[in-house]
């Protein structure tokens, strides 16, 4: 995928479904408690909202940033400066205030940041 | 405030108050107890290129902006990087050895003189040592040194300090520094947007695992006065604790004011 390749229309399972989200769920109970399937409606369908911008679905995504490596697994650079300035791009287009865009920029992030893949952002507010 | 609670509160400090500017003073006097930090044959191999946030142009703002480090050079608003000039002995060849000669810092009852230095020191050991493979690690253990005396002089001017790694390829180009130089870390320097404890004292393996007496295998006798003394001097204080809520806390606050990903 690149920038310039247009959007494919994706099937999505319920996103609960894909492994990668699971573990971003784990992450985010374990690191910081409560249920974030519920305590926050708005995080799958923004997530969704990405995937379905990129024409990805959630563990394709993960594979773009992670790759298998004499039986370690790494991050490719070359992937997570991809998405990094996908996300930027995909979140200016969002309507609202500066603290809007945050949020669901920082939704894909912290789905990366929970499957393994270091991703700072500056500040967004 | 007393060196060993300077040792006991210092901390990686990773939310700074982006907006609150650090006096130009306060970094002096970090590079000057940087200056004065202990060095094999006094070579002094440490440089540093400061970088005030503001200064930098937006090309260098953005080359610096990485997608792993975007957030430290956002928040923090003084970056000093650190580099290993590997040139340094073959350009002095012994001459600050000699220098600690007439300071009477190295003396002839330990066997020091010039005609050591200029006939054996320095050919037949510094020499051979900047070809050796082990050159750049060893004295990047004294850049190291000096770097902790920087830290730590942060702290007691009630700076937030970090030391992070950044791109050392970008580094060199942005900061357009000498070949030779090798690019080591940075100390992010800023007042803290946290709280100066950040939780508590870091987790550390146990004393006696880290450390032997007499031969391996012995661990050095840890005497509980001596801690309840240094728990008293303010070095020793509350360790951090898992899943803390009060810490969690914190960082959501942060998180939400800086608008950061969860």
């Amino acid at each position: 995928m690149n920038e310039n390749e247009p959007h494919t229309l994706i099937d999505l399972k319920p996103l609960l479904e894909y492994d990668s989200v699971r573990t971003w769920m784990d992450g985010l109970r374990q690191h910081w408690g409560g249920d974030p399937e519920t305590e926050d409606l708005e995080r799958l369908p923004i997530f969704e909202a990405f995937c379905r911008q990129v024409g990805r679905d959630p563990d394709q995504i993960v594979k773009e940033t992670t790759m298998i490596k004499n039986g370690q697994r790494r991050i490719r650079i070359q992937g997570r400066n991809r998405y990094a300035a996908l996300i930027e791009e995909w979140q200016d287009t969002v309507e609202g205030s500066r603290f809007r865009k945050a949020k669901w920029g920082n939704t894909v992030r912290s789905f990366l940041i929970h499957n393994g893949v270091l991703l700072q952002s500056g500040i967004q507010t | 405030m007393e060196f060993k609670e300077v040792i006991g509160r210092r901390r990686s400090i990773r939310f700074f108050d982006p907006d609150r500017p650090v006096e130009r003073e306060k970094i002096q006097k970090m590079l000057e107890a940087a200056r004065l930090a202990s060095c094999a044959v006094n070579a002094q191999w440490a440089r540093a290129v400061v970088a005030f946030r503001k200064d930098l142009t937006d090309d260098q703002f953005s080359r610096l902006k990485t997608p792993v480090a975007a957030l430290n050079v956002d928040l923090a608003p003084v970056h000093i990087h650190w580099f290993n000039d590997l040139s340094v002995v073959k350009k002095i060849k012994g001459s600050r050895l000699k220098e600690l000669v007439d300071v009477g810092a190295l003396a002839p009852t330990h066997g020091w003189s010039h005609k050591f230095v200029d006939e054996f020191v320095y050919p037949q050991i510094l020499e051979p040592m900047t070809e050796g493979p082990g050159y750049p690690i060893a004295s990047t253990f004294d850049v190291g040194g000096a770097m902790t005396q920087a830290l730590l002089t942060g702290v007691d001017e009630g700076l937030g300090v970090c030391l992070v790694t950044l791109n050392g390829a970008v580094l060199k180009e942005v900061f357009n520094v000498p070949e030779e130089w090798i690019p080591l870390s940075t100390i992010l320097v800023g007042y803290p947007a946290e709280s100066w404890d950040g939780g508590g004292q870091r987790p550390r393996p146990p004393f006696e695992e880290l450390y032997h007496e007499g031969a391996y295998g012995t661990p050095f006798r840890r005497d509980a006065a001596v801690t309840e003394e240094l728990k008293v001097a303010k070095m020793i204080q509350e360790p951090a604790k898992p899943h803390d809520p009060k810490r969690i806390a914190e960082i959501r606050r942060l998180a939400e004011q800086y608008g950061l990903p969860m």
